[in-house]
């Protein structure tokens, strides 16, 4: 009798061909950077000891300042995810292929985004650290730039999955450019701005913390302060003081973002 | 009746495509002109040249004494446009706005752009709106969300919204595709009421022969794009039927049936 493929045997070989190649990256890397998960576990002991002799318990050193610390990341990450919605907004109007003016300004305004978005905030900082050197105006300038990359790629496609045809509806009864931006296209894609400011909001409190440690001033300055002295309690304190904000804060816009959508 | 419309010459062609091949037709104030066709025949096209949605490659189409077909500025077809209602078969209301406001929208190609911009509707606008949708019997849910609403009761926001447009002439495409019978017989009353009672020249592309058949005041046949039948109701034969649709009439017949419930 004839055997009856459940799948083609083109896509069975395409996937094992598929399975070798990450088999041999995999073995090429580990080679290369003498890699070895086996000894890593092997020495777990160490780890162990200075998990548990080193970082417990916690210490919160200086409570005024790691307070401090604490709410000027959190007003940079929030200053950095309003101040680039606002600017944002605007670029994805110029940049949206519903709402642009003029054309040849949706490519130049998606290539101004994915310059931003592709480079990373921290090295955004590194830059800006060098130009104007540290605190937490380079680090919230560091953010806002990534954040401004990310949000006007995001808010375009907003603008772009509106609908065709309330579009074609206010363009039949002769409304101007604008007043169909204000009717139509704000009103369907605000959920989705909201969306997306939360969720960058929730991005740059975690990623405020780390432009923090490299140069950007805020709690992950004064973690990385901690870290340089060896004051590993310290240190730990204010990892797990980081981890209860990030986790608040992403309750929060969770809260937030289903009040939104409904 | 003194004549709205009158198209001379469409064509349309998408490089060698032939969506529109060399129609001409008038339409009179408060005459219902139902346009029927196979799919693909060229009908939407038809209506979109009408008010330069679609822009036409040849031809010259005459409403209210200026040439659509010839306006080339922005400002001036949009003028234009605020005289020409268009109801759609997916209804195209924006559904996280109200029903008072989605029917306000007929009114924006009048405002000045502050106005527009910021939704400032002239109060004799929104009492306009009210009467309307108290008319339309949708008094009760003016502050509902369109996206809420029932296909019928979309489609009678669509209607209110271009009445609101206070049009020379009516676009309808296919504007009972979406909804079941009862709610098509109401939308398909509505629209002969505002033709006749208004004196609004209607254009209504449909699928179904025998809501044509009920509705219109003149019938136009396109089959590929050409124009094939242009007569009173009462002069579509059979034949000219099976010729529009390129099919013999039993295979048309699942149409005929759900008409046979709007008409009861
Ligand atoms: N944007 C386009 N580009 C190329 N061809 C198109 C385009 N729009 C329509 N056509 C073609 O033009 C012809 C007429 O299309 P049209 O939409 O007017 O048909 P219709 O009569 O409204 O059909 P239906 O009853 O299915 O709505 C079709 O052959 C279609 O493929
Ligand atoms: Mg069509």
């Amino acid at each position: 009798m004839r055997k009856i493929h459940v799948i083609p045997q083109k896509q069975k070989r395409n996937t094992l061909i598929a399975l070798l190649i990450v088999a041999i990256l995999f073995t090429i890397a580990t080679i290369q950077t003498e890699y070895q998960p086996l000894s890593f576990f092997m020495n777990m002991e160490n780890f162990w000891e200075f998990l548990l002799v080193d970082l417990f318990p916690p210490q919160l050193a200086d409570p005024p300042t790691i307070v401090e610390g604490i709410v000027q990341t959190i007003s940079m990450a929030i200053a950095a995810s309003l101040l680039s919605c606002v600017f944002s907004l605007i670029l994805a109007f110029l940049g949206s292929r519903t709402t642009a003016p003029f054309q040849p300004l949706c490519k130049i305004i998606r290539f101004l985004a994915s310059l931003q978005r592709n480079i990373p905030s921290m090295i955004w900082t590194f830059i800006l650290i060098m130009a104007f050197g540290i605190g937490s105006v380079v680090g919230a300038l560091a953010l806002f730039i990534t954040t401004c990359g990310f949000l006007i790629r995001s808010f375009i496609e907003t603008i772009d999955e509106v609908g065709a045809e309330s579009l074609e509806a206010l363009q039949s009864v002769g409304a101007s450019r604008l007043a169909i931006i204000t009717q139509v296209i704000i009103p369907a894609s605000l959920p989705g701005f909201l969306s997306w400011l939360l969720y960058s909001l929730e991005v740059n409190i975690r990623s405020s913390t780390l432009v923090g440690a490299v140069g950007g001033g805020g709690i992950g300055l004064i973690m990385m302060g901690y870290i340089k002295q060896f004051r590993y309690h310290s240190a730990m304190g204010v990892i797990l003081l980081i981890a209860a904000v990030v986790i608040i804060v992403d309750l929060l816009t969770n809260y937030l973002r289903k009040k939104v959508l409904a | 009746m003194e004549t709205v419309l009158s198209i001379q010459n469409l064509k349309k062609y998408y490089g060698a495509t032939k969506a529109v091949e060399d129609i001409s037709f008038t339409v009179d104030a408060g005459e219902v002109v139902v346009i029927i066709g196979p799919s693909g025949a060229g009908k939407s096209t038809v209506l979109r040249c009408i008010n330069r949605m679609i822009e036409p490659t040849e031809g010259s189409i005459l409403f209210e004494g200026h040439d659509m077909a010839k306006i080339k500025k922005e400002k001036d077809l949009k003028a234009m446009r605020r005289r020409i209602g268009m109801i759609f078969q997916s209804f195209n209301l924006v559904q996280r706005l109200s029903v008072f406001q989605n029917v306000l929208h007929g009114r924006l190609g009048y405002m000045n752009t502050a106005s527009a911009v910021m939704g400032r509707y002239a109060e004799e606008d929104k009492q306009k709106a009210l009467d309307i949708l108290a008319m339309m019997g949708m008094e009760s849910m003016i502050y509902k969300k369109a996206g809420e609403l029932s296909g019928g009761q979309k489609q009678r926001v669509g209607i209110a919204r271009a009445l609101m447009q206070n049009p020379a002439l009516l676009l309808c495409d296919e504007p009972i595709a979406s909804l079941d019978p009862s709610s098509s017989k109401i939308i398909m009353n509505q629209i002969q009421d505002m033709a006749k009672k208004r004196g609004i020249a209607c254009i209504v592309n449909l699928h179904q022969v025998d809501v044509a058949l009920a509705y219109a005041d003149r019938i136009i046949g396109i089959h590929q794009g050409r124009k094939v039948f242009d007569d009173v109701p009462e002069k579509l034969t059979k034949e000219m039927i099976e010729t529009i649709y390129d099919a013999p009439i039993e295979e048309l017949t699942v149409g005929l049936e759900e008409g046979v419930a709007l008409h009861a």
